[in-house]
């Protein structure tokens, strides 16, 4: 395994429900990617349909694997790289179960997926309404470092985060649709869940406007210490590459040992108060 | 929450970007020829037309002066000019007042003295002229409806509120005047009285019975879930008059949503048929 990869964010926007102009997008930015030597390249969530297609969902969901990841399993091979982005998936078992999905390619095919498992439904959300949540938070070890995924609005829950870093995530993508009226909320918790899980995070944020909500770009590259290692641009449509080298994994795990630190007593009482709120 | 002035303050030049990027996707997704909108010279037509023109170029924004000579006011046609130059939007003047004549001679019933119907007949006549405009010129409608008098159902329904995109109606009319002053609205227009034009004398203020700075309070309060008795108390306002804004801004939902129908099919219109508002 490498210590050092390029790992780019593609900040797109999205045309609502046009799978075909979205993958042409996909393939632009992974052609991109590969122009400046990327090893990883990260889309936002639901980056294959847009983030706001409300009854859509039903006929824009595929499975996974499927006709779609196949076309983008194709590009991943061509250009020898890994791409992580996000669908609305359908379930094999049945005919309306959807998932709001994040899937990783490699340059060997597909390697795995993860649905979301906090589903928002407030404000102008309505997920609950059309997903089933995901029941795993897996890592997945590839060529480039051991990775995981989480999708937006896991960020605000920081056991999803940490599940992932204990089972050895060096690297976590979160794939995002998050509007504007969030973007204080994303900049710190981002920032949080890199820090006090000493990771790299990845964080791929929709650009654009869809219905009204208008998706504030900023896609970062955050280090283990928290810090800012590149952003994209604000509001708009916008393409970052960052190097990450893991072995600053150790130098800020030694300076913050927040791992060597926890205290798994308390989870316990946690889960006991949790489900009793 | 604390209700004061502070709670209403608008971050301006953030919102003035938002709302501007949004006007310009939009005209572009929807490969519209450009905007067409209502200008009677008040605060919120006056603020539509102005960032309609730094978003598009104002050479893409017909800006329709509609008056009719019951409410005829040179001040306001003087400001419309004034706001035009400016900002470098078009403007056309049509006078309405043969059209309501018209109405007046076709419809058998047409009562002169109702002021209010023959208030909102006007409000209709404006939306079909600014209507045929967006057709033959393949433009958009862009309301100017503000967030206060949304809320309030103060408007005409199928009128004023007609329109394809309403940017300012997120924002209350406190914070449209904070957003007007920002983008160089002339003060005399931020200032001068509200009016919906509907007949001779007619002031927003005097009819809601409020002033717009403590209304606006009001429906934050409202908007954020608060309970009407910490409202009044913390306005030093009685009960029964926050009850009472409560009670109007529910029960105009109707005005703000399409018409109710019965449920009899899969998926209903305005009900559980959910789609995207469109398909860019």
């Amino acid at each position: 395994m490498p210590k050092e990869i390029k790992v780019t964010v593609a900040q797109t926007s999205c045309k609502i429900a046009d799978k075909q102009d979205n993958i042409e997008k996909i393939r632009k930015n992974i052609r991109q990617a590969k122009g400046k030597a990327a090893d990883l390249v990260i889309f936002p969530e639901l980056s294959l349909t847009g983030y706001v297609c409300k009854d859509l969902a039903y006929e824009l969901a595929e499975p996974v694997p499927g006709p779609s990841t196949r076309l983008i399993e194709k590009e991943a091979r061509k250009n020898n790289i890994h791409i992580i982005f996000g669908m609305l998936e359908k379930s094999i078992k049945a005919e309306a179960v959807l998932y709001n999905t994040a899937v990783l390619i490699g340059p060997k095919g597909f390697i795995g997926k993860y649905q979301k498992t906090h589903l928002p439904t407030h404000s102008v959300f309505e997920e609950k309404r059309y997903f089933r949540p995901g029941y795993a938070a897996p890592i997945f070890k590839t060529e480039i470092g051991n990775l995981g995924m989480i999708i937006c609005y896991d960020i605000y829950f920081p056991e999803i985060t940490r599940l992932l870093r204990l089972q050895g995530a060096q690297l976590i993508a979160c794939i995002s649709a998050s509007p504007s009226i969030r973007r204080g909320f994303f900049e710190v918790l981002t920032a949080a869940r890199a820090m006090e899980n000493t990771v790299f995070l990845a964080f791929a944020n929709l650009a654009g406007i869809e219905n009204g909500l208008q998706f504030w770009g900023g896609s970062r590259i955050i280090a283990p210490s928290g810090s800012i290692v590149k952003q994209a641009k604000y509001d708009e449509e916008d393409i970052i590459m960052a190097k990450i080298n893991y072995s600053d994994l150790e130098r800020v795990e030694v300076f913050v040992p927040v791992l060597r630190d926890l205290r798994p007593e308390f989870f316990t009482k946690l889960k006991e108060l949790a489900e009793n709120l | 929450m604390k209700l004061t002035e502070e709670a209403l303050k608008l971050d301006s030049a953030t919102t003035a970007t938002r709302i501007k990027r949004f006007i310009k996707d939009y005209v572009k997704k929807t490969k519209a020829r450009g905007i067409v909108l209502g200008l009677s010279g008040g605060i919120d037509s006056s603020t539509t037309a102005a960032i309609t023109s730094l978003a598009i170029g104002g050479n893409n924004v017909l800006a329709l002066t509609l008056p009719e000579q019951e409410t005829y006011n040179p001040t306001d046609i003087k400001h419309t000019k004034q706001l035009a130059k400016k900002f470098g939007f078009n403007t056309q003047t049509i006078d309405i007042t043969p059209i309501l004549k018209a109405y007046a001679h076709t419809i058998p019933t047409f009562d002169p003295t109702d002021k209010l119907t023959k208030g909102n007949l006007k409000a209709r006549i404006r939306m079909t002229i600014i209507y045929y405009y967006a057709n033959h010129q393949q433009r958009i409608v862009c309301g100017s409806s503000d967030k206060s008098e949304t809320m309030m159902g103060y408007f005409t329904k199928y009128g004023d509120v007609a329109a394809d995109i309403s940017p300012l109606m997120d924002l209350y009319k406190t914070q449209v005047r904070q957003l007007a002053s920002h983008i160089g609205i002339p003060k005399q227009i931020i200032t001068k009285p509200s009016t919906p034009l509907l007949w001779p004398g007619h002031l927003a203020e005097k009819e809601l019975g409020i002033k717009y700075e403590l209304l606006d309070l009001i429906l934050l309060g409202l908007e954020n879930f608060m309970p009407t008795k910490d409202i009044a108390q913390q306005l030093g306002l009685p009960l029964e008059q926050i009850n009472e804004i409560k009670t109007k801004w529910l029960s105009k939902e109707h005005k703000r949503r399409p018409p109710l129908t019965i449920k009899l099919g899969y998926r209903t219109i305005g009900a559980d048929f959910r789609l995207p508002y469109t398909l860019h």
